[in-house]
């Protein structure tokens, strides 16, 4: 059109930001409940319902990698210090960067949603299937282990008030139509909060505006986007206002999943030792240039139950696809990464370690004075500061001392039924529950957050919890990682709405059979493929 | 969707969009989010479809919105494309001042480099798309950086630009991939390296099917190395989606080497028509094409010398001044046409076309021998230069 070079002018302007199928929403893992046949693994990917849940996108390729590693306790509880975490950070980094050589499943659909799943780098060797979507089927490996799986849409098994998290760290994106070029304008200088800061009218709730930040949106507001306050926000009975509301946000939506029930043996070749399963999930799309090179799948993969492959093979294809998204721990992303796309690391996410701690300290801030104001303990250092206070810092060295206890409090359980057998497990801490970024299923416990993580644990109140005190008591027990739920203890506290911050449990109730995620929602206008 | 080309689903999910968000658009009170989405939908359906009166529309809407909504950021930033787009430079300079800040943004100092790039200072340019690639590191802003390493001569750096940019981009983005193609083969094309030229465009058109702007380039393609029938019957092909004066042109100057020289006359009647009607309309983006028009299909220097003063008073570049030179020569001023090729190669620009149209002037102006030694250099660089120079893309 022009003589000028333009890329612009047959392209974007803006980059679309769609709901993309590389959108990984939550990884699972725990151990299964049926040991009929031996110890089992259920683990779940669940990722965006692009184009539609039961509908996978034949551009994308989604990979589960696994190691297996005995239980571990470093450093030991007494240590609290930079120096020892930093020991633990490069110990980790060493083992993920090392010789580790992960398992892998790896699977992408074709034109027909016909689904291949490529096995890599199991005891039994590395092979691939091609099986239908939409079904439970069984996967019987060369090793003549049998894998249950199922491969397509199911209701978001996420139950959570992501309105209400968003509140809390004045996510300005989901309260306000943010211009594509001010990509500043994200999280706004304000201090992060659970209690609504008094005259914070950029992210109050409006009761004139029940729907603001749940679907509807303002413009955004001229600068700055800041608070001249000094207190949290009282109603006329003296009660604080709460930033979470307890809805689920997530109710009636659909995901696309991979979910898969797997002898503990076939990933692990000894089971007896190593009792601690890794988990960690990535997306990667296709590369434009390989999408004109797409040949169909080799002829043996269609014509047999499986075929063999050759390991060395997988990098060639992983050559043609580009990360761009990963899943272990839940709230890693949203709440110690900041959700930027270069820290998409996954397991690999060491070189955050540094920006962990300020990032929690960052936090620590915002919610450790709100949990102060409502009578509770801490685990934060915040000087007593009657109001939250936003803070940031540019060394691990200051910001380490403030945070310190929040890293490395064992995260209190509510009761044993994590712990069936009674074994000598000791609780987990946050600075190995986010570094690596994997979800690590402990096969003697139930697999409960953190020790893995069930479809019904309310992830998003745990991860709150870590900046309780932990040695503090309530109702004569130690502060735990359910209390948040407690109703009581939300119709004790001087707030509104009387709430536990998210919603207790689904919208829809999870199965006891495989594939365990409820059915998904139907959608409107279209019809899915299920077979 | 089957039987649809990449190019007919795009343009019909623009449609459809554009019937979802008109309503919430038009909406009172005033939503600045719908109405940038509208707008930019319209501006991306114009970009898409090449036919430059939709962009007539975009504009109207555009500057309503701004004057309703006010200088919001995102919509100077589409003004500034747009503006950039037609060749008006200064306005593009005033849109990005127009929001405090967005200049500086990163998608705001990718067209302030072009504009740079657009004023001729290449050496400029050069270290601010180094710096916007050093930062955010672009398919787009590869791109903009293989150009430029194009002009100045850089044959490989360029092609290996583009290849990383290509590496950048994803399935969900072919149309992007295939502008890239057809910049590998403007490339080679200009090199007359046919095949590898047909081979990347052969790449673009499986990347993104049934694209005009994928045909027009197979078409000059052909032009040049003399398949006039096949390149005319594509040039008549997708003259029938987007009646662009420019391939009316093209479609001209193959009639004429054929020796069909009333259907050839027809031709150029209709674009001159509608470069005409631009330029009535206080347009400058047909002014290049104006310039060639006059040295080329109607020969006429005075004209061709009116309309090459206008653009260079708009962009003094290589581009312009190359296409003054020519002007000048055809009016046999032939020391100020040598002049003029000299400024424009003192740019820095390296191009075979560009050491042809040099040599052409220096042996008709005579005495220093100049004129050979770039009829030479342009023999070296593209021994199968063609009479078809292929002005629209490059």
């Amino acid at each position: 059109m022009a003589d000028h070079n333009d890329p612009n002018a047959v392209n974007s302007i803006f980059s679309d930001i769609d709901a993309s199928a590389a959108d990984l929403y939550d990884l699972f893992g725990f151990p299964s409940s049926d040991t009929s046949d031996g110890e089992k693994v259920v683990i779940a990917l669940t990722f965006a319902a692009v184009p539609h849940a039961g509908t996978l996108d034949p551009d994308m390729i989604y990979r589960i990698q696994m190691t297996a590693e005995p239980r571990v306790v470093h450093p030991p509880a007494n240590e609290q210090s930079l120096d020892s975490f930093l020991k633990y950070v490069e110990a980790v980094k060493d083992k993920y960067t090392g010789a580790l050589h992960a398992s892998e499943i790896r699977m992408h659909v074709d034109e027909s949603q016909r689904a291949t799943v490529e096995f890599f780098n199991f005891p039994e060797g590395s092979f691939s299937v091609v099986v239908d979507t939409n079904k439970v089927l069984n996967i019987d490996t060369p090793g003549k282990n049998r894998i249950t799986a199922y491969i397509g849409g199911r209701d978001d098994a996420f139950f959570n008030d992501l309105p209400g998290f968003f509140r809390s760290i004045n996510y300005a994106p989901q309260f306000y139509h943010v211009p594509h070029t001010m990509t500043e304008a994200r999280e706004l200088p304000i201090p992060k909060t659970l209690l609504e800061l008094e005259g914070n009218d950029l992210f109050n709730f409006d009761p004139a505006l029940p729907e603001w930040g749940r679907g509807y949106k303002k413009n955004l507001p001229p600068g700055p986007w800041t608070w001249k306050g000094d207190k949290f926000r009282k109603d006329e009975n003296g009660n604080f206002r709460f930033v979470y509301s307890g809805v689920d946000a997530q109710a009636g939506k659909n995901v696309n999943a991979i979910i898969l029930e797997i002898p503990v043996k076939f990933i692990n070749p000894a089971p007896d030792k190593n009792r601690i399963i890794n988990v960690w999930g990535e997306s990667w799309v296709l590369k434009a240039a390989n999408k004109i090179e797409t040949i169909p799948d080799h002829p043996l993969w269609l014509e047999h139950p499986f075929a063999f492959l050759d390991p060395r093979s997988k990098d060639s294809e992983l050559q043609k696809y580009k990360l761009v998204d990963t899943d272990g721990q839940p709230f890693a992303d949203a709440a110690l990464s900041e959700r930027e796309d270069n820290r998409q690391l996954g397991a690999n996410n060491f070189f955050l370690a540094p920006h962990f701690v300020k990032r929690l300290a960052h936090l620590g801030w915002g919610f450790g004075p709100s949990i102060s104001a409502l009578g509770l303990k801490t685990s934060f250092d915040h000087d007593n500061s009657p109001v939250s206070v936003h803070k940031t810092y540019s060394t691990v060295l200051a910001a380490f001392p403030r945070v310190k206890k929040t890293l490395f409090q064992p995260l209190n359980m509510p009761d044993n039924s994590w712990n069936p057998k009674g074994l000598n497990i000791a609780l987990r801490r946050p600075f190995e529950i986010f570094v690596p970024n994997v979800c690590a299923i402990d096969l003697d416990t139930t697999g409960t957050w953190p020790f893995g993580r069930r479809l019904e644990d309310q992830v998003a109140t745990r991860f709150l919890s870590m900046f309780l005190d932990m040695e503090a008591e309530f109702k004569g027990k130690k502060y735990h990682l359910e209390m948040l739920n407690d109703q009581s203890l939300w119709d004790a506290a001087p707030i509104v709405p009387k709430t536990p911050p998210n919603p207790l449990k689904n919208d829809r109730d999870f199965s006891d059979k495989f594939p365990y995620l409820a059915e998904p929602h139907p959608e409107p206008g279209y019809k899915p493929t299920y077979k | 969707m089957n039987g649809l080309t990449d190019f007919q689903i795009e343009m019909r999910a623009f449609e459809l969009d554009l019937e979802d968000l008109r309503p919430p658009a038009m909406a009172h009170p005033m939503s600045a989010d719908h109405v940038t989405k509208y707008v930019y939908r319209l501006y991306q359906r114009a970009a898409l479809d090449g036919n430059l009166e939709l962009f007539q529309e975009v504009e109207a809407e555009l500057d309503g919105a701004i004057a309703r909504l006010g200088a919001a950021p995102d919509l100077c930033l589409l003004k500034a494309n747009l503006d950039f787009k037609l060749h008006r430079v200064a306005e593009t300079k005033r849109d990005l001042e127009m929001s405090p800040g967005l200049a500086e943004t990163s998608q705001g100092r990718a067209i302030s480099a072009d504009i740079v790039f657009q004023e001729g200072n290449y050496e400029k340019a050069g270290q601010l798309y180094e710096a916007l690639v050093e930062k955010e590191r672009t398919w787009d802003n590869l791109a903009r950086l293989a150009h430029l390493r194009a002009r100045l001569g850089d044959v490989a750096a360029a092609d290996q630009l583009y290849v990383e940019a290509e590496d950048e981009l994803t399935a969900k983005e072919m149309r992007s991939f295939a502008w890239v193609e057809l910049q590998r083969g403007l490339l080679h094309s200009a090199y007359g390296r046919f095949p590898q030229a047909h081979e990347h465009y052969d790449r673009a058109n499986r990347g993104y099917s049934g694209y005009w702007l994928v045909k027009e380039h197979i078409a000059n393609l052909l032009a040049a190395e003399h398949k006039l029938e096949q390149a005319a019957t594509i040039y008549r092909n997708v003259l029938q989606r987007v009646p662009k004066p420019e391939i009316q042109q093209a479609l001209g100057d193959i009639y004429r080497h054929m020796g069909k020289q009333r259907e050839a006359e027809e031709c150029f009647q209709k674009a001159l028509a509608v470069y005409l009607q631009s330029a009535d309309r206080g347009e400058v983006h047909y002014y290049h094409h104006l310039v060639d028009f006059y040295c080329d299909a109607h020969r006429d220097a005075e004209q061709a010398l009116k309309w090459a003063r206008q653009d260079i008073e708009l962009r003094n570049n290589s581009s312009t001044q190359a296409a003054m030179a020519r002007a000048l020569h055809l009016a046999g001023r032939h020391d100020e046409a040598r002049q003029m090729i000299d400024r424009a190669l003192s740019s820095g620009v390296r191009e075979p076309g560009l050491f042809l149209q040099a040599g052409k002037i220096h042996s008709a102006a005579g005495g220093n021998g100049m004129g050979e030694h770039y009829l030479k250099l342009a023999a070296e660089l593209n021994p199968h230069h063609s009479a078809f120079h292929v002005h629209h893309h490059h």
